[in-house]
């Protein structure tokens, strides 16, 4: 039973690093209406600059942050300009594939920087666990958490109070009539895309200081973790990406304690498995997966 | 004055404005007539912006339209209905109104107008919360013409606004159309629905496979030849 708490402790504790990634995925999703493969490599850029100065320069946790987060920005709007802004609406898959070889050009620049596989990423909190009679909880996955639900709480309400949410909802509502009332497309969808390569940076960065490592396997981690949070969770729904990334989580700790590490993945695709074949618009999706929620007034 | 000059736009190869000339005056209602793939919604989405045209000119004022984005068209004072309405389906019609304010800053102005659309258009303030994409036809089109007024337009340009609806729904529309030209906006207005046009238009226009036919005023011809020329073809009609 002790176990048992523990490990869905932890569960919550790592699945919202994952609802961290899936937030930014779909933002994305819920603008473009497009996957974005590019994802978790624009992150590890970010990852791999922090990492640099750390490496490099010894800057502290403030700079690895800021760095990370900017290079995550950076790439995110290099994908954008490269593989979303020149397609046309309808070639979607073309925005799919292009995505795909702009993760394999990022993976090579992040080689090129830094050649070695492993580098060591600076430690977010290194003070003891708290305890809470027989159960522990580490600083680090404390924090992961808090920021999770506050990014999730903020993008919320962005995207369904802000003049710039209005925005975006009437540009994925009717790209046309977001035009015609006077919106700035190109430059909103571009800007919302920098904003979920910024919620991205976040999740990278602290997802990497927990592991207090980096290697060039992060971004199709991220992207992976992010996809499947997000399928489980529900398609374009915001509170839906941070209960995809939890029931990801916890599910993946236990079977990680019952059954080992190479279990644990495999649970993870067929949770997803399950998931698309059950409950095909996720746990909180209420459309089809081909479509998306956060364009609707309430998520 | 709102100024089309020998304007051209395509789709690919298809030239659907063959080096179109009209004038909008500035108070008045200008109308163009036409029949189905006459060019009518190519013309009116180029004067907003969305279709780049290929050559010819496009002015308000002095100010040159083509080759502005269509944020910038609105910013100049022109605002669309477009055909076929285009509400944001997943928005409440307050967001959608809201929406249509989009480039002005003054909070305490755009909350006054919100009410004002709701005083021209009370079914819109009963359904204020509701879901723009589950109101009737009827009422999507108030809404949309709510919405672009919203921007407080100098010219207003509407697409064919009586389309599919009840005769009732749109003797209301015409109605208001004229309101509005009473308090000073600039109305250009694309129908099929000549008898309608014809009693509030200061103007009007034929037009047929991307040419203008005809420009008259109402008096000018009569409303069975206009309906003649405008649906049946001209050539046809007068072989
Ligand atoms: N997206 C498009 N791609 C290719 N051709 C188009 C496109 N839109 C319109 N056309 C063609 O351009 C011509 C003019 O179309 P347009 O929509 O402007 O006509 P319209 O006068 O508005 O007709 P209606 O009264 O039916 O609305 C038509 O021949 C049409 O087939
Ligand atoms: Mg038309």
């Amino acid at each position: 039973m002790i176990d048992f708490v523990q490990n869905t402790i932890d569960g919550v504790m790592i699945g919202a690093s994952y609802g961290l990634l899936a937030l930014g995925f779909t933002l994305i999703f819920g603008v473009m209406r497009r996957l974005n493969l590019s994802y978790g490599p624009s992150i590890m850029i970010g990852a791999y600059l922090g990492t640099l100065i750390y490496v490099q320069f010894s800057a502290g946790p403030v700079a690895v942050v800021v760095m990370t987060v900017l290079g995550a920005v950076l790439a995110g709007i290099y994908v954008e300009r490269l593989c979303f802004a020149p397609m046309a609406a309808s070639a979607g898959i073309a925005s799919m594939v292009s995505s795909f070889a702009i993760w394999m050009q990022l993976e090579q620049a992040a080689i090129l920087i830094l050649p070695r596989h492993t580098y060591p990423f600076p430690p977010l909190a290194t003070g003891a666990p708290l305890e809470l009679g027989p159960f522990l909880l580490r600083i680090d996955h404390l924090m992961m958490l808090a920021c999770a639900l506050l990014l999730s709480a903020g993008v919320q309400y962005v995207i369904y109070r802000s003049r710039f949410g209005l925005a975006l909802r009437a540009i994925i509502g009717n790209p046309v009539a977001a035009h015609l009332v006077g919106i700035d497309v190109k430059t909103s969808v571009m800007l919302a895309f920098a904003g979920a390569s910024a919620v991205g940076g976040i999740a990278g960065y602290l997802v990497l200081a927990i592991d207090q490592q980096v290697t060039p396997m992060f971004g199709m981690w991220a992207t992976m973790k992010g996809l499947i949070a997000m399928m489980i969770g529900g398609l374009g729904s915001i509170p839906g990406a941070i209960l995809g990334g939890l029931v990801l989580g916890v599910v993946e700790a236990h079977s990680l304690w019952h059954f080992g590490p190479q279990v644990r993945d495999l649970v993870a695709y067929l949770l997803l498995f399950a998931c698309l074949v059950l409950r095909p618009s996720g746990i909180l999706g209420d459309a089809p997966a081909a479509e998306t929620s956060i364009g609707r007034r309430s998520a | 004055m709102l100024v089309v000059s020998d304007l051209v736009a395509a789709y690919g190869k298809i030239e659907a404005l063959k080096g179109v000339s009209l004038r909008a005056e500035t108070g008045r209602i200008t109308c163009l007539l036409g029949p189905n793939g006459a060019g009518k919604t190519t013309l009116m989405m180029s004067i907003a912006g969305i279709l780049k045209p290929r050559r010819g000119s496009i002015r308000l004022g002095d100010t040159e339209l083509t080759g502005l984005s269509p944020a910038r068209i609105v910013g100049q004072g022109i605002a669309l209905v477009p055909e076929n309405r285009l509400v944001f389906p997943q928005m409440s019609v307050l967001e959608n109104l809201l929406a249509g304010a989009y480039q002005r800053g003054d909070k305490a102005e755009i909350a006054a107008d919100v009410e004002r659309m709701y005083d021209r258009f009370p079914r819109l303030r009963e359904r204020r919360e509701q879901l723009a994409g589950t109101l009737s036809g009827g009422e999507q089109q108030m809404l949309a013409v709510a919405r672009a007024l919203m921007s407080r337009p100098r010219v207003l340009l509407m697409d064919e606004p009586s389309l599919g609806l009840a005769p009732l729904v749109v003797a209301e529309i015409f109605r208001i159309v004229s309101e509005l030209n009473r308090d000073g906006t600039t109305i250009f207005l694309v129908e099929q629905n000549a008898h309608m046009a014809l009693q509030v238009a200061h103007h009007f226009y034929l037009m047929e496979q991307g040419r203008v036919t005809f420009s008259g005023s109402p008096g000018q011809l009569a409303e069975d030849e206009v309906i003649q020329r405008a649906y049946l073809g001209a050539r046809r009609a007068g072989g």
